[in-house]
């Protein structure tokens, strides 16, 4: 046994990297692979690859539709473009997931500077397609709120784990303040799904930062009427809201799409031979939850909802046993991010949400938005990154939930 | 062992530290499941939601992509596929006073300038009217029924607030012809009156829509018939008309008509008030059209066996009550005598000989004791004289009094009574050749052969004349019944019918003309009778529909009359 004295780190003093852990390139790919949560990247995989059928399904849908006399796109014109951008995304995927635990958080903050750097641009030099402001064009068109949703959660993980070291700093309302700015910022856009979405993710670390149930109870209140006043004073939010509740005009894209999901019934029309999707405007993104409804059927919907599911029970079951805050923080907001959106997505294709205009991530089409995704998965592969051979100190979460359930009773009891 | 000990004695030094530390861990992880519950209840909220779409009948509903290319309701069209009823895309002219965004301020220009422009496009709108609906500011309709040329010169006014919304509307190519078989379809989409109101679940059913429906009535016959009976109709200043083409051995209609009509393609307060169908839902004594339903009931019944015997024409007394004759016939009548000069008094002997029980059956037989027999959701219940009859009713039934039926009845006791004895429901569907219904026998053939001669004989010699159409040998028996009214009948009002079949050789067709009240005129010769009004209607119409439904003229063929001609004016 070694007897001299463990290493603790002392401030002022910076690690100094064994000679006998030198490390190659094999041996990192090892140690990646042990340590990294091997079901997540299966999952991910796997709805990559059913999003890689689906956009293969909605393609012909948006080719046609794009079509002029002059260019006429290939019917799977979608298709082979998703797949070039579905391998770098992959490969950010990969890349994003090798680095370590606080190279991750240094890059996700990075990131998040970045993109909110090009939010505030975004006014000044952006494009507006379909009357929003979203995109910046550097040679290659690209949404910077995109790039802002990998960092933002990173960030925020970032500040509130700071009360750590210096329990009174006011981190709550740095990152309050964040999210205000962040919100301001989209909704110039105008993106009332993007604010909706990153107000999710604001919500879930502050609820995790252990803000008391009474702020939290407030805090949803002041959520609903925020979203009245933006029904009052937004009028493509409430446009779409009314179309919602009032069950819209005949042929609006909400009836288009619900038209669509239900044309292949239970088992679907089969692969390229539903015809109600070349109906249907933006069938490779927003809507192809319904194409997948119309050709694979609404037996493999309801799968598709499982398996977003499953990604975020595997990921917050994980958590539940993590000892490091910010990691559990940043791990929390980031599948919150992921997962939302597509819930976001999928409630839209059902009628169960006014539509967003927001795409279901990792399976629709989509240039810089895959790679966003790709870079946020693989910065919550990192963050996860668990040496399996080490033990918890902290107590199971069985040892825990009895203390709290004391801790509720005697806080009624007040 | 040491290292535990040291790593102790390190985090003493931050013990508060090291206490936050442990309980934000201890409520993270806590509300970690909550986020897991709340994303678990989303998620079960999306698949309760995919299981309830898929099992409503949406799927079924919203799957057909032909729907849209199917016309909203079916075709209906006449026997040989002309049009009779179709969905047509129209535009109407919308104000949306909303378009520009302001509905204070909804037009471009003023609204008189506007209502002006459109007063040159529509010359029937109302400049003032127009005016005021644009500067009241409220969406509605501005004019129904828009054409394409004119949608082009309303979009030409270059105002947003008036919008042309496609709409498809049930349009009648051929007006007002057949509008009592058709009937219409109203705003809510629901068809009424006729075809449209019977056939309503198949012309709207997705899977049978796209298939027209072909009706028995043939358009040209169905022109004719509304043409004659028109003018018919206005040469006497009758109040209506009736009539009714009917196929001998199929029961097919092959043309019906009620006058006035109305135009299904405009419905107004006028129209509503036309929609009575005097053929399927009036009833009427139909007088002496009778007779020869009285006639053949005896010879059926072996009561009348021998043509040469003679009945007394004197008045009939029975009880305070006198059957007597328009005016002396003679003394004495045999069969075809009778009917050839139409006299009641004999008529009567013949009924009383052969009883009310064997008339009343045969009547029964011919379906006169209940509604017609047709698709059409109107039909008029007749005046029966029920169970028992007096000997009085029966004479009076065997001339076609004390009974009410509507045209149709006649028609189709008529058919039966030519066609060689089988009664047939009357039908307004196209019956495929070989499919027609059985029916019932209600005469022998022998009757039916011995009928066409005597109705083929007052054509030719009797009252009949003005119907007899060169070539077409028509035969049929004229009736000119007193309406009934206060205090008895009234002896100017009449009911003039002519039942005719043509051609009495082989009977194809009868053709049943009736006018509600006409008066006497030069055109009918200041006479109010039957021969002088009906009749002619048959004889200008039979010329007419006889070509287009296969009779052609030949005036070398008739039916033979040798053995019974001898019996005329023997007296």
């Amino acid at each position: 046994m070694n007897t001299s004295q463990p290493y603790i780190p002392r401030a002022g003093e910076r690690i100094v990297s064994s000679e006998r852990f030198q490390s190659s390139k094999r041996a990192e790919l090892k140690i990646w692979w042990r340590e990294i949560d091997r079901v997540l990247l299966f999952l991910v995989i796997l709805l990559m690859a059913f999003g890689a059928a689906a956009v293969a399904a909605a393609s012909p849908a948006t080719a046609r539709r794009l079509s002029t006399i002059d260019v006429t796109l290939p019917d799977l014109y979608f298709y082979w473009a998703h797949l070039k951008w579905q391998f770098i995304g992959i490969v950010t995927l990969i890349g994003a997931s090798m680095l370590s635990r606080d190279n991750a958080r240094r890059l996700g903050v990075l990131v998040a500077a970045g993109a909110l750097f090009m939010l505030i641009l975004v006014p000044v030099l952006g494009s507006e397609v379909n009357g929003a402001k979203r995109w910046i064009n550097l040679g290659m068109r690209f949404q910077p709120s995109e790039f802002l949703k990998p960092g933002f959660a990173i960030a925020l993980a970032w500040i509130l784990s700071w009360r750590l070291r210096d329990p009174n700093l006011p981190v709550l309302a740095i990152v309050s303040g964040l999210m205000g700015f962040v919100g301001v910022l989209l909704m110039l856009q105008p993106n009332l799904g993007a604010t909706l979405l990153f107000g999710g993710v604001w919500f879930v670390l502050v609820l995790l930062s252990g803000v008391s149930i009474q702020r939290i109870g407030a805090l949803i209140g002041i959520g609903v009427a925020g979203f009245t006043a933006t029904y009052f004073l937004y009028d493509n939010a409430r446009n779409r809201i009314d179309a919602f509740l009032g069950g819209g005009t005949a042929f609006d894209q909400v009836d288009l799409a619900q038209r669509t999901l239900l044309a292949g019934g239970w088992t679907g029309s089969g692969l390229w031979l539903g015809v109600r999707k070349l109906n249907l405007p933006e069938a490779h993104t927003d809507y192809i939850f319904s194409v997948i409804g119309e050709e694979f059927g609404l037996i493999v919907c309801a799968l598709v909802v499982f398996l977003y599911l499953a990604i975020i029970a595997r990921v917050l079951v994980r958590l539940a046993d993590e000892e490091n805050l910010f990691a559990l923080l940043a791990g929390a907001g980031l599948v919150t991010q992921i997962v939302g959106q597509a819930f976001i997505n999928i409630l839209v294709n059902l009628q169960l949400f006014p539509s967003k205009g927001m795409t279901l991530p990792l399976v629709s089409y989509g240039g810089s938005s895959t790679i966003a995704v790709g870079l946020t998965v693989g910065l919550l592969l990192a963050i996860t990154r668990r040496n399996p051979f080490l033990t918890r100190e902290t107590p199971g979460l069985r040892t825990i939930l009895p203390a709290k359930g004391a801790l509720v009773q005697k806080v009624g009891r007040k | 062992m040491n290292t535990i000990a040291v790593n102790t004695t390190f985090s003493s030094g931050r013990s508060g530290v090291s206490t936050l530390r442990k309980r934000s861990i201890t409520i993270a992880r806590l509300r970690v499941l909550w986020v897991a519950i709340i994303f678990a209840c989303v998620a079960s909220a999306a698949v309760a939601r995919i299981g309830y779409l898929g099992v409503s009948d949406n799927t079924i509903r919203t799957t057909s992509l032909a729907d849209a290319l199917l016309p909203p309701r079916g075709e209906l069209t006449d026997r040989n596929g002309v049009p009779l009823a179709r969905a047509f895309p129209a535009y109407a002219l919308w104000y949306n006073p909303k378009a520009l965004g302001d509905p204070s301020d909804p037009l471009v220009k003023s609204a008189r300038d506007v209502a002006v422009e459109l007063q040159a496009i529509f010359p029937a709108l109302d400049i003032e009217v127009t005016a005021e609906k644009l500067a009241a500011g409220r969406p509605g309709y501005l004019q129904r029924r828009v054409l394409p040329e004119q949608a082009n010169q309303v979009m030409a006014i270059g105002e947003l607030a008036l919008e042309l919304p496609r709409e498809t509307d049930r349009h009648y190519p051929q007006g007002s012809m057949g509008a009592h078989v058709l009937g219409y379809v109203d705003a809510e989409g629901q068809g009424k009156v006729g075809m449209e109101q019977v056939l309503n679940d198949r012309l709207t059913d997705p899977a049978l829509r796209g298939e027209p429906v072909a009706l028995s009535i043939d358009m040209r016959a169905q022109g004719a018939l509304e043409d004659e009976l028109r003018r018919g109709m206005l040469a006497t200043n009758a109040k209506g008309a009736a009539g009714i083409v009917l196929d001998v051995d199929t029961g097919e209609v092959m043309a019906l008509a009620s006058l006035p009509e109305f135009d299904p393609n405009k419905i107004d307060a006028e129209g509503v008030n036309y929609m009575f169908n005097r053929v399927t839902n009036q009833v009427y004594e139909l007088g002496s059209t009778f007779k020869p339903l009285t006639v053949a009931a005896a010879i059926d019944a072996g009561t009348v066996r021998d043509f040469g015997r003679r009945y007394d024409a004197s008045p009939v007394e029975v009880g305070r009550f006198k059957i007597k004759d328009s005016h002396f016939i003679g003394n004495h009548l045999n069969v075809a005598e009778t009917l050839i000069h139409s006299s009641n008094t004999t008529t009567a002997r013949i009924a009383d000989e052969l009883g009310p029980t064997k008339l009343r059956q045969a009547m029964i037989d011919m379906g006169m004791n209940e509604r017609p027999y047709i698709e059409l959701p109107a039909k008029g219940h007749p005046i029966w004289p029920g169970e028992k009859w007096p000997r009085l009713r029966n004479m009076t039934v065997g001339y076609g009094h004390g009974i009410a039926v509507t045209p149709l009845h006649l028609a189709n006791a008529y058919a039966a009574m030519v066609n060689g004895g089988v009664w047939r429901p009357a039908t307004l569907h196209k019956i495929q050749p070989g499919a027609a219904p059985k029916g019932r026998r209600v005469f022998k053939a022998s009757t039916s052969s011995r009928m066409r001669q005597l109705l083929r004989m007052i054509a030719v010699y009797g009252t009949g004349k003005n119907a007899d159409a060169p070539g077409f040998r028509v035969g049929g028996k004229t009736g000119s019944a007193e309406k009934p009214g206060k205090g008895g009948y009234r002896q100017t009002t009449l009911v003039s019918t002519f039942a005719a079949a043509f051609p009495m050789d082989k009977p194809r067709y009868v053709v049943v003309a009736m006018l509600d009240e006409p008066k006497g005129t030069t055109a009918s010769s200041y006479q109010r009778t039957a021969a002088w009004n009906a009749a002619p209607i048959v004889g200008k119409l039979i010329p007419r529909i006889g070509p287009v439904l296969g009779v052609r003229p030949d005036t070398s063929r008739d039916i033979d009359l040798s053995d019974l001609k001898p019996l005329l004016g023997a007296e």
